[in-house]
């Protein structure tokens, strides 16, 4: 039967092989037709200096956790908390912020509560071998209560304006320097799932787990890191956001983790683990932004940006499972 | 007349021909029992016979009329149902939801009727023993005894004239088989006809009026049970092994005492295995013979550190070693050959040379640990070229080859690095004749290299051809050791399947 499958399959793939970024290719095209119904929509607004910079750093906050995201997914789990660490971790960088902490001081707090409540979804996977998703949700829920007891009833706005200067107005190389960082850590994993033992390991281990378990893949050192580094960025983005908005409240973060599953899995990343490239959730990132973007732009109602937003997710899956199904 | 009769059946899967032209004919009122090893075409002939799959040639007859069964449903309503080793069951529906899933007894409008399908299955249960009390339980509550009991009583519900047993005892303990067997009979008096799969011996004696030998998808013996006896059987049963590979390859070491490089002493874990000692030696092939169920994987998984032993000691060459996980007994040189293809071994959507380098990955690296391309690309080319991988080249998704050459591409992520022993689990399963006859000289090569290589397997004449010595396990021990003249194929079979015959 499997010879059958696989003389069936043979020319699919083959097909793909001569596209071998086919999903970036559809990605890029889908970017440029939202891009130019925008500009034509919005006669030209789109390309002011002051929309772009915000769809850039939109799209740097939601990728640098992205990043982490899509190696949580190659690996075959999925992180749902990243809205609440994202929150938690605002919460508490910005408590240090209130209490009169100086930019350099909070920054090492931010990495390091992120990675922390990352390391906890990671031993509750882990060692207490709770499927990622009921375990993520259950941190979820927990996370997003801490928030409102290191908050109480009070915003934090006491954010240092230095933040906002560093992060967002300043540019380099024409692009604000979140961005630039980002790119930074996109080529960064990229090259490293593509250069290192460590990204062939992650792949394998979501492509048949036992498998590589039977290969003398550790699964477990691999699903800690994913997890840990996931929290990692998440922290620096709850920094990054505060940047862009300096304001702390309970609902920090709430929906976050949306736009970024969304963004990973339409940029190609298989739900089921061990396919996707970094790339992909680059692209993925811009599509949901510009989304965004334009719904502001046209002046469209903001629910519709939920309906939107939805949407894209429903055609990612969709795309996704057609995909799965070839390609099994 | 028979009630089944099937003539010159054949199905093949890509290269593999799983039945080569099968006669069978099942008459009412007699037990027929179906005798083969693993892979003889067993599991596929009752795929035939339910409509499970279409054979590619053959008829099917059902009481003198000719059928094509094209769907399980066909063959339901034709009479035939069977009973599965591992009961398949819904576990949290009752038992009398279990009875009639997908085909409940409804009013128009979907409205189950219960007092009506409990009506309808209460004769049979009475008729199996079966308190009516169960009908209600969760079926997952049920110990195994009794669930085949449930799916006996469902074949019956359905109107079942032919009922096949997938070899049902192998779970089952030993009043629990008195008491299926006693069923057996009932049925059989009932004027049904039944096939029973099994490849205990000394079940046949006790249930079946009719045996039949598969081998190689051919129907190789058949005779009335009561013309047979203990010996006549396993020479029924070992014909193959013996012909074509009685004689001892012409490579085949002779039985001398070297001492072991891999020693297993007194390991136990649970009721999986107990007591067993392993002793192989450098520069041989040790086979490992058991039916399933015999401990031998377990064994082997846990000198690989995947399955740890509960005590007992593992050596190698010498030094006491007790590994955590597999990444450990590899850094220790220790290779496995899962058993499963594909739920153990490929990573199917992945480049055949990154299948191939799993494992190896530590060697091809540049400073700063950056993975070297060249390196793997070039390790995997040697490789496909080494072990004649049929492949357009490394870049290929292994999914996409055959099993052979995915089986290939296993054994060579192994045999192309310097290990210190090799474990090799049913390294030949389900693949084509052609390319096992390459991997069994391969591994004839590898043990003539110097190495201590362990080959598992089910398949007798797979161990005569590649073993110089052979460990037999049954039901977690160790039963014999047999090397040099000991090995022929009766006297292994006996051991395995727990016989006291010593057939000549």
């Amino acid at each position: 039967m499997s010879e059958r499958v696989a003389t069936v399959i043979k020319p699919v793939l083959a097909s793909r092989r001569r596209l071998p970024a086919g999903r970036e290719v559809l990605l890029l095209a889908t970017l440029a037709v939202l891009v130019g119904l925008i500009s034509l929509g919005s006669h030209g607004a789109f390309w002011s200096r002051v929309n772009l910079d915000n769809l850039f750093v939109g799209s740097a906050i939601t990728v640098i956790p992205a990043i982490g995201m899509t190696v949580v997914i190659l690996t075959g789990g999925i992180d749902v908390s990243t809205g609440s660490v994202l929150g938690l971790t605002a919460a508490i960088g910005g408590t240090c912020f209130a209490a009169g902490w100086s930019l350099a001081a909070t920054v090492p707090i931010f990495l390091a509560s992120g990675a922390v409540l990352g390391l906890i979804n990671a031993l509750l996977i882990i060692n207490g071998r709770i499927p990622p998703v009921i375990a993520t949700l259950g941190t979820l829920s927990i996370y997003r209560m801490l928030v409102f007891i290191v908050l109480g009833s009070n915003w934090i706005t006491a954010i240092p304006p230095a933040l906002t200067t560093i992060f967002v107005v300043d540019h380099l190389l024409f692009l604000p320097v979140v961005a630039v960082i980002a790119l930074v850590f996109l080529i960064g994993a990229a090259l490293f799932l593509r250069h290192f033992r460590w990204g062939r390991h992650v792949y394998a281990l979501g492509n048949n787990e036992e498998a590589a378990r039977l290969a003398g893949i550790r699964p477990e050192r691999i699903k800690l890191a994913a997890y840990v580094m996931l929290g990692l960025l998440t922290g620096f983005a709850a920094l990054l956001t505060l940047g862009q908005s300096p304001m702390v409240q309970t609902s920090t973060g709430s929906g976050f983790v949306l736009q970024v599953i969304a963004a990973v899995v339409l940029g190609g990343t298989a739900l089921s683990g061990g396919r996707g490239t970094m790339l992909g959730t680059l692209l993925g990132t811009l599509v949901v932004q510009v989304v965004d973007d334009g719904i502001v732009l046209l002046r469209i109602q903001p629910f519709w940006g939920g309906v939107a937003l939805g949407a894209v997710i429903l055609a990612a899956i969709g795309l996704s499972a057609h995909h799965e199904i070839r390609g099994a | 007349m028979s009630r089944v009769e099937l003539a010159g059946i054949a199905k093949r899967f890509g290269g593999v021909v799983a039945l080569a032209g099968v006669d069978l004919a099942i008459a009412p009122g007699e037990t027929h029992a179906l005798l083969g090893e693993n892979g003889a075409g067993k599991s596929t002939l009752i795929r035939v016979l339910t409509g499970a799959i279409v054979p590619d040639d053959g008829e099917i007859r059902v009481d003198g009329g000719v059928r094509r069964f094209a769907h399980p449903k066909d063959a339901r309503a034709a009479g035939i149902a069977a009973v599965y080793q591992e009961p398949m069951i819904y576990p949290h529906l009752s038992v009398l939801e279990n009875i009639f899933a997908g085909n409940e007894i409804t009013l128009r409008g979907g409205m189950i009727r219960k007092a009506a399908m409990a009506e309808r299955v209460r004769p049979w249960f009475a008729r199996l023993d079966l308190s009516d009390d169960l009908l209600d339980r969760p079926m997952g509550r049920l110990s195994l005894g009794y669930q085949q009991l449930v799916l006996i009583a469902k074949a019956l519900t359905q109107e079942a004239r032919v009922i096949i047993f997938d070899e049902p005892t192998s779970i089952l303990s030993q009043s629990e088989t008195d008491r299926l067997f006693a069923i057996i009979r009932r049925l059989r008096e009932d004027g049904r006809a039944i096939v029973y799969i099994t490849h205990r011996l000394d079940e046949i004696g006790k249930i079946a009026d009719r045996v039949t030998v598969l081998t190689d998808g051919r129907v190789t013996g058949a005779a009335r049970a009561d013309e047979l006896d203990e010996t006549k059987l396993l020479a029924l049963m070992a014909g193959k092994a013996s012909r074509n590979y009685g004689k001892p390859r012409p490579d085949r070491k002779p039985a001398t005492e070297t001492p072991p490089a891999f020693e297993i002493k007194g390991l136990c874990r649970g009721n999986l295995y107990r007591d067993v000692d392993w002793s192989v030696p450098a520069g041989r092939v040790t086979g490992v013979y058991g039916l399933v169920g015999s401990g031998r994987s377990e064994v082997a998984l846990a000198a690989f550190g995947a399955l740890p032993p509960d005590r007992g000691e593992i050596r190698l060459n010498g030094a006491r070693i007790a590994p955590r996980d597999p990444a450990e007994a590899i850094a220790r040189g220790i290779g496995y050959l899962p058993e499963d293809r594909k739920s153990q071994g490929i990573f199917a959507t992945k480049p055949l040379e990154a299948n191939l380098t799993a494992s190896a990955l530590f060697r091809f690296v540049h400073a700063a640990s950056r993975l070297d391309f060249g390196g793997l690309r070039g390790e995997a080319a040697r490789l496909i070229g080494r072990y004649r991988i049929k492949a357009r080249d490394e870049t290929i998704a292994i999914g996409t080859l055959s099993g052979g050459n995915q089986q290939k591409a296993l054994f060579a992520r192994w045999a192309g690095q310097s290990m210190k022993l090799l474990i090799l689990d049913e390294p030949t399963r389900g693949i084509d004749i052609g390319t096992k006859d390459e991997i069994h000289d391969f591994i004839r090569e590898l043990a003539a290299s110097g190495l201590p290589v362990v080959v598992i397997s089910s398949d007798l004449p797979e161990v005569l051809a590649v073993s110089d010595r052979v460990i037999v396990m049954r039901r977690g021990r160790v039963v014999t050791v047999a090397e040099g003249d000991a090995m022929h194929a009766e006297a292994i079979l006996a051991a395995a399947v727990g016989t006291h015959a010593r057939a000549a």
